[in-house]
């Protein structure tokens, strides 16, 4: 191989009279087809295959060795063996393989495709395969939607499936991929529709004050402030803190170590002023003429430091890691094509210009601003195509005559010139129906709405009224369980087959592998079932459902999904909480100014219909603070599992194997630091992988290990004996109110982060 | 070079900068001109702003913690290193953020050759306070700048100071600019309006002197003790060589490093294109 990079006769001989590109790549599925359905999970906060997962398993060790070889033949053959496997790869094995494999009508199944192919992912270093998994992803419609909907989608699911896909999505967010981006949010912030017309210019603006990071941390539920805590174990639990994050001269040191923020004395200074030396530090500040030093106005000192200390001592770190994060991030999408700040690129550059010979009528665009959706579906699969390769016979659905969908959606298409579309136009319209599907999915889930997304055609509403209108016929109520839930998951699938989600998508028969997915759900960390919960119904009540009128704004489903799932915090369990938080402290670190702007800009105001992340963000702060009234022992509970959280870090980061991924990119992803006390509660960003994996780990064990049991007999879950399911709920909600605190922090810390980013990051490269 | 000074801030060591290398940093665009002013900035003739941001009166800093004023000042840092503001260098003291020290080259005009040393100090409730104060070591022969003090007139420029609106490197620009074009009303310095105004030849070998004088005492101990201090020293090789050599070839050698610091990012679009995979393959950088 390594030899046809230089000579072009062995390249082509070996494109055009050897099946060796052929043959690996369908070994790939071959290989695929022998791993396992299901994969054995150990416990209730697995989310992705960590490298121990796998290597035991013969057939998956298999198959990464083969994706490995794959890879490095890439790396070194000749442009056109590459491109050849490439296509392979593609054409031979994400298209007929994976993308029906993602689509399995189990979800045990599903889950097994979503971790493999994250998995695959990560494992893949090589730029050239790594772009024909993401473009498979992005692009390849499986039945009418993108892969990447599909997944989208599957983050408003409830169960494992949610779990793993969020750990997928982490991945990919992880890639620092501008095509990933533009498909997954920022092609919906390009038009600026989301913001107030006088904002737009806003969109760049940095917050240098911190405005945003003071309104982030106010939202720290006042159940939560350590004042909160029942006194006599407050020293005891600062104890624990303190411990965790070190000594103030430790913390100084290490702070000291950081290689690029180059601000020793800013951080020092507040490590000094911590410490109870902190006095002689300042008073070392030297006389200047009419200087009101720090020092020298000590009368409005104390109530700041209050306030500091009330962040349990670790916004440091926070702080620390954010600029990491922040600069990391800025520094690799410095490769990418524009910088995303509301003119480059132009607010309408998504409307005009798209791909040659698009099949959208004007009409199309006709109803006031065109919606990001639009335009998105305007984008034909063509436009990727190029780089297609000659095998590429993806399933399309057929057009117009068997499609559904072509009848509901017939009007706006009506003035469409020229009968060369029609396959895009078909794909158009298959589009719109998981996206009702999703809309009415979460209702009769009796999970909060995901804000609605923007239609753009009165048929879509009518298939949504008649998605609604099936609704209440649910057994909801009282049934809202995973059954159900899977059911509607299966029916989705199916309506996709179906290619409209029209009248032909009857009840399928529930699948035969329900009962397993429910047993495990159930066991697992399924919510709890909450028929009661007013909140849940209130968000489910389908007003909301029916979603902005076709021109309003819209930021896109994936922005609409994690929202949906953290406005739902306080009952998602601990670990989807903990993955959830994550992902979007992973999305707010990257510095696009339109993305920058529009999850972290406290001063931004944007059109009524948009929801921002500091509302959605407000009204957990308000579920928690009235979880907690109703909750008469919430501070204790909350101390516990505070302490408990802690402990479970620092008994289990010892122990736990380290859990990277053998392959190349997870070198890069996983940093080694050195593993602290407290490690679950500041969700480090920048090791995402091994941190949380760790942590989740950690909580499992701790879960079943004696401290549970040493909690259990305190009594403090009491009701865990008779009332399984409120036991859940108030665990469930007293951790989120844990996670939420540490959350807030996170991002106030990288909205701080955003100000004081190293502009050298930012210039463009040398050549 | 401020741009220099604030990488090598991460060497704490790194105190010196030698005068010699004035000449030597990488700033090719030097460009014998004053840069205009930005819209943003309160005309110098209009002392009273009409209407204040309305952000100034609400959002008083007692309720911000010390958070965010370090990290204000810290972003006001970086914009100043943004601006690349020509001949003039700051570094934040090492014992508070609130001080700056900075040292302005001046390279035409009656000032010509002139090396201002000078501090900034910061009010601590900035950015709602007045503007921050500007105090040059050595009082320059120059109308705004107070004879016994050294004091900068700043507060001519900014009479009210806008959070959002005004910005620290606005001020180190009216530092530089006030040597380029003298302004004499209302003069902190009268002997030099009066000088300048009626006899222009006595005033230019007034500043001449002046100049020398800061000059010869470019050597001296920094009036502040700090470690983040900027001082002078006589060109020896021993040191300065190698620093100078780590100037040239910073570029070269950060970007690499950074390169294995940092993960690089993926992108196939295409320049101008919105569309995921637009770009041809194999342009991909690695």
């Amino acid at each position: 191989m390594a030899m046809s990079a230089g000579n072009c006769t062995v390249a082509s001989y070996i494109t055009d009279h050897s099946y060796f590109c052929p043959v690996l790549a369908t070994g790939l599925s071959a290989l695929y087809s022998s791993l396992p359905r299901k994969i054995e999970v150990r416990g209730d906060d697995w989310h992705f295959l960590r490298r121990e997962d796998w290597a035991g398993v013969a057939s998956l060790a298999l198959f990464m060795n083969s994706l490995e070889f794959c890879s490095a033949v890439i790396q070194v053959a000749h442009p056109l063996v590459q491109q050849q496997l490439v296509d392979y790869v593609h054409n031979g094995f994400l298209v007929p393989v994976m993308g029906p494999a993602l689509h399995k009508t189990s979800v045990e199944e599903m889950i097994a495709s979503t971790a493999y192919l994250e998995l695959f992912v990560r494992s893949v270093a090589e730029p050239a395969l790594l772009r024909a998994f993401l473009r498979f992803i992005l692009l390849h419609r499986h039945d009418g939607a993108t892969i990447l909907d599909t997944l989208v989608a599957r983050l408003g699911t409830n169960s494992r499936l949610c779990m793993v896909s969020l750990s997928l999505f982490r991945t990919l967010l992880s890639l620092n991929c501008e095509d990933v981006m533009l498909q997954l949010v920022l092609r919906y912030l390009i038009p600026c529709s989301h913001v107030m017309l006088s904002q737009r210019r806003a969109v760049k603006d940095l917050d240098l004050y911190g405005r945003s990071a003071a309104k982030f941390l106010s939202l720290i539920p006042r159940c939560c402030h350590p004042e909160s805590l029942p006194p006599p174990d407050r020293d005891e639990e600062h104890a624990t803190w303190a411990k965790g994050h070190g000594s103030p001269s430790v913390d100084t040191s290490s702070v000291v170590t950081v290689p690029k923020p180059a601000t020793p004395s800013r951080l020092s200074f507040f490590m000094r002023q911590q410490s109870a030396s902190g006095a002689e530090g300042l008073g070392a500040v030297p006389r200047s003429p009419g200087l009101a030093s720090p020092a020298s106005s000590p009368g409005h000192r104390p109530p700041r430091w209050e306030e500091v200390a009330e962040l349990d001592g670790n916004y440091l770190e926070y702080l620390r890691d954010a600029r990491l994060s922040v600069d990391r991030c800025a520094w690799a999408c410095r490769v990418w094509s524009a910088p995303y700040d509301g003119e480059r690129p132009g607010p309408d550059s998504l409307a005009p210009t798209p791909a040659p010979a698009l099949p959208i009528s004007p009409d199309h665009f006709g109803h006031g601003p065109p919606t990001p959706r639009t335009k998105k579906r305007g984008l034909p699969e063509e436009a990727g195509g190029s780089s297609a390769g000659p095998g590429d016979s993806r399933p399309l659905p057929a057009p117009d005559a068997q499609d559904p969908g072509a009848l509901v959606n017939g009007a706006p298409e009506s003035g469409r010139p020229g009968g060369g579309a029609e396959g895009a136009v078909t794909v158009k319209k298959v589009r719109r129906c998981p996206q009702a599907e999703r809309e009415a999915l979460p209702t009769e889930n009796g999970a909060p709405q995901p804000p609605a997304p923007g239609w753009e055609g009165p048929s879509v509403d009518s298939l949504l009224d008649e998605l609604l209108a099936r609704a209440p016929a649910e057994p909801n109520g009282a049934g809202l369980s995973i059954e159900s839930f899977s059911e509607e998951l299966q029916e989705l699938e199916a309506a996709m087959r179906n290619g409209g989600g029209g009248p032909p998508r009857a009840q399928l028969p529930p699948p035969h592998a329900e009962e397993d997915e429910a047993e495990d759900e159930d066991e697992a960390f399924a919510a709890p079932p909450r028929p009661a919960d007013p909140l849940a119904q209130v968000l489910a009540s389908p007003p909301r459902a029916l979603g902005p009128p076709p021109s309003q704004p819209f930021t896109g489903p994936f922005v609409a999904v994690l929202f949906s799932k953290l406005e739902n915090m306080l009952h998602n369990s601990l670990y989807v909480n903990v993955l959830l938080t994550g992902l979007v402290a992973q999305l707010a670190c990257y510095p696009q100014p339109l993305l920058r702007s529009f999850l972290l800009n406290a001063n931004m105001v944007f059109q009524p219909s948009v929801k921002s992340l500091l509302q959605v963000l407000g009204s957990v702060k308000n579920k928690i603070e009235s979880f907690a009234a109703s909750q008469d022992d919430f501070p204790a509970l909350l101390l516990k599992a505070k302490k408990y959280l802690i402990a479970r870090g620092k008994l289990d980061w010892g122990d736990t194997p380290n859990a990277a991924p053998a392959l190349r990119r997870s070198d890069t992803l996983v940093k080694s630091r050195k593993p602290s006390l407290g490690e679950l509660l500041l969700r480090h960003t920048q090791s995402p992988t091994r941190a949380r994996a760790a942590a989740q780990l950690a909580l499992q064990q701790v879960r079943e290990g004696p401290v549970l049991q040493a909690l259990a007999g305190a009594g403090l879950f009491r009701g865990a004996a008779e009332k399984q399911g409120e036991a859940l709920r108030v665990k469930n909600a007293v951790y989120c109110a844990v996670v939420f605190t540490e959350f807030l922090k996170e991002l106030a810390a990288i909205a701080q982060a955003h100000a004081v980013t190293s502009p050298f990051l930012l210039e463009p490269p040398e050549e | 070079m401020s741009t220099s000074s604030a990488r090598k801030r991460p060497e704490a060591e790194e105190k010196t900068l030698t005068g010699e290398l004035r000449t030597s940093p990488p700033r090719t665009s030097t460009k014998k001109q004053l840069p205009s002013i930005p819209k943003n900035t309160v005309p110098v003739t209009k002392p009273a702003s009409p209407a204040p941001s309305s952000q100034s009166t609400n959002g008083t800093h007692a309720s911000y913690g010390p958070f965010y004023l370090e990290y204000s000042l810290l972003a006001e840092f970086t914009l100043v290193v943004k601006q690349k503001l020509p001949g003039v260098y700051v570094q934040p003291s090492y014992r508070s953020a609130l001080m700056w020290f900075g040292v302005i080259f001046i390279r035409h005009g009656l000032y010509q050759d002139g090396v201002f040393k000078f501090t900034v100090y910061i009010p601590d409730n900035y950015p709602d306070g007045d503007c921050p104060r500007l105090v040059f070591d050595l009082p320059v022969f120059h109308p705004l700048v107070d004879p016994l003090s050294g004091e900068l007139d700043v507060k001519r420029a900014f009479a009210k100071w806008r959070r959002n609106h005004n910005h620290i490197w606005q001020v180190l620009m009216y530092a530089r600019r006030v040597f380029y074009k003298i302004d004499t009303t209302s003069p902190l310095n009268p002997e030099a309006a009066v000088l300048y105004e009626k006899d222009i030849q006595l005033f230019k070998s007034k500043v001449v002197d002046s100049v020398k004088l800061c000059s010869s005492h470019l050597f001296d101990q920094p009036k502040i003790e700090d470690p983040y201090a900027i001082t002078f020293s006589p060109w020896n090789p021993a040191i300065h060589d190698e620093a100078r050599e780590k100037m040239l070839t910073q570029k070269k050698s950060e970007d690499q490093h950074c390169k294995s610091m940092h993960v690089s990012g993926l992108s196939w679009v295409k320049p101008g294109s919105v569309q995921p995979f637009s770009k041809e393959e194999k342009t991909m950088p690695t």
